[in-house]
């Protein structure tokens, strides 16, 4: 099948280097700690924050730093064909894992010892990169819950397809069978946190993918940033500073 | 779950007693009601329902389906609720699904009717295709993004709200049927059929705390509550479906008290929501 046509453009008329329409709102569940709602073109994502509270069960409990546990669930009616049975299958489990240690990573954990920070995302419509916009949702909803962190984590996926790097594959593109590679970082400290990619590629065309879902991350970050900030004017104009 | 100290606990009860909630509501006023249509492109039908804190989202989904042989000429319905981990942290893993069950027996039994499918508020019968052989099954899920009380009103309106928003592709069928008996149906993709929602009814729950009953309790109003009783009733006043929850016993007269007390309040709320549906509506249309 002919992913990128002559012309230079995509299935859904994206250019191979172009991002879908990204879209982030704060505070999307009032009950919450912190939470945010994250869009990238049909996915759309909710992610909230309870914590740092105190440890529901004692034995998981560390002396010397935060523990945080993550949950990533999807909606029946999230997908194209209905989903039977969503909860507690081997791929979200994993998803759950991915999204949990790569917070770990930024959260500074050693600050709030013997406490518990839970990251729960929900999908409301899967389109392809539901993992990355779940890290995205979860780093805004994290910062609306003002947990201190290194950074801001971001994270985009490319590939390669029709010897073509593409950014951002939306679920038909993901689906195709090519390599998909999902990149995480911390755009300030400029490093890696996530990286995961299936089926093969030559390294110097990796080094290509890697680079591109790279700059994608460093655009939702300024992005992000962009709604943070937004945000806390908001905040402030509330406060009548 | 809900932790009131004693003095907050007195307060809450102290304001239903007087009239006057700690929102500043009365015992009868339901909180301000928003409603979304179509905001799940993948669906039949959805919508987005916030009443307050509390925030859910419906979507009705159709798929060709046999028809069960003790009702040839009907479609089915089913309706599932799932109970997010964002609305509160006790819903992580399998710990909202006690919670999820109860509010999707409890919805089936305030829509849908009896195992005959009479006296429902959907009509099955526009749901068959082929008598017998081909009909539509509607799954209608629910999903509770953000709690604060009163889940079962929301879901409620949400279904009712996702329904009216529900187009049912249009289907041919073939003349001739097929050697196996299985007709050929064509499903169209441009033209779609209204669900007819006019007989859809509301849900009314009656929440009781102390000696006086409130419309739309909050969580920390259903955590002093001993029981509650919820009614749906539809547009010509005539209830459809009844489920008492809470462990405390009633009084059979203080029942008949409240289901009247809800058939008023229902009519209100029906009002209500037909405006919200109809201007959600002319909004997506719009955009």
């Amino acid at each position: 099948m002919e992913y990128v046509s002559p012309e230079g453009l995509r299935l859904d008329g994206r250019r191979p280097l172009e991002m879908r329409q990204i879209k982030a709102e704060i505070g999307a569940v009032s009950k919450a700690d912190g939470s945010a709602v994250f869009e990238m073109g049909n996915t759309k994502v909710i992610a909230a924050v309870y914590g740092p509270r105190e440890v529901q069960n004692r034995s998981q409990q560390l002396s010397d730093q935060a523990l945080v546990r993550c949950e990533y669930s999807m909606a029946n009616f999230s997908t194209g064909d209905r989903m039977r049975k969503p909860k507690g299958d081997r791929r979200s489990t994993e998803i759950s894992l991915v999204i949990r240690q790569t917070m770990e990573a930024c959260i500074l954990t050693h600050l709030m010892p013997r406490s518990q920070i839970d990251i729960f995302v929900q999908v409301l419509q899967a389109d392809g990169g539901t993992r990355s916009a779940c890290i995205n949702a979860a780093t805004l909803a994290l910062a609306d819950a003002g947990i201190p962190m290194r950074d801001l984590v971001t994270s985009c996926s490319a590939g390669y397809l029709n010897s073509t790097p593409l950014l951002d594959l939306n679920y038909v593109e993901d689906s195709a069978g090519g390599p998909d590679v999902t990149v995480g970082i911390l755009p300030k400290l400029d490093k890696v946190t996530l990286l995961q990619m299936d089926a093969k590629l030559p390294l110097d065309t990796f080094e290509n993918v890697m680079q591109l879902a790279i700059e994608g991350c460093k655009a939702v970050a300024n992005y992000i940033r962009e709604v943070l900030l937004e945000n806390t004017k908001q905040l402030e104009c509330r406060r009548g500073v | 779950m809900v932790g009131l100290s004693i003095g907050e606990k007195h307060f809450v009860q102290g304001g239903i007693a007087q009239d006057l909630r700690s929102d500043g509501r009365k015992r009868l006023t339901y909180r301000p009601i928003s409603v979304e249509t179509g905001n799940i492109p993948q669906a039949n039908g959805s919508a987005r329902v916030k009443m307050g804190a509390t925030d859910v989202i419906a979507s009705v989904k159709a798929e060709l389906g046999k028809p069960s042989p003790f009702q040839p000429d009907k479609g089915k319905v089913s309706i599932y609720v799932d109970c997010s981990p964002t609305a509160a942290p006790m819903f992580e893993g399998r710990g909202g699904d006690e919670l999820s069950a109860e509010l999707s027996a409890a919805l089936q039994r305030c829509l849908l009717g009896g195992k005959s499918g009479a006296g429902g508020g959907i009509d099955l019968s526009s749901l068959s295709i082929v008598e017998g052989k081909v009909c539509w099954d509607l799954y209608i899920d629910g999903l509770v993004v953000s709690s604060d009380g009163n889940l079962l009103d929301a879901l409620g309106a949400a279904i009712k709200a996702a329904l009216s928003n529900t187009g049912i592709p249009k289907v041919n069928v073939a003349a001739s049927a097929s050697f196996d008996g299985q007709p050929e149906v064509d499903v169209s993709d441009e033209e779609f059929l209204q669900f007819d929602t006019f007989g859809v009814p509301v849900v009314v729950t009656l929440t009781k705390v102390g000696r006086h009953y409130i419309v739309d309790a909050t969580s920390e109003e259903e955590s002093q509550m001993s029981s509650a009783i919820s009614v749906s009733i539809n547009r010509q006043g005539r209830i459809c479906g009844l489920t008492k929850r809470g462990g405390a016993g009633l009084d059979p007269s203080i029942i008949l008290d409240m289901i009247s007390v809800a058939k008023h309040v229902s009519e209100q709320l029906m009002n209500k929501l037909d405006s919200e549906i109809f201007a959600a509506e002319a909004c997506e249309e719009e955009s």
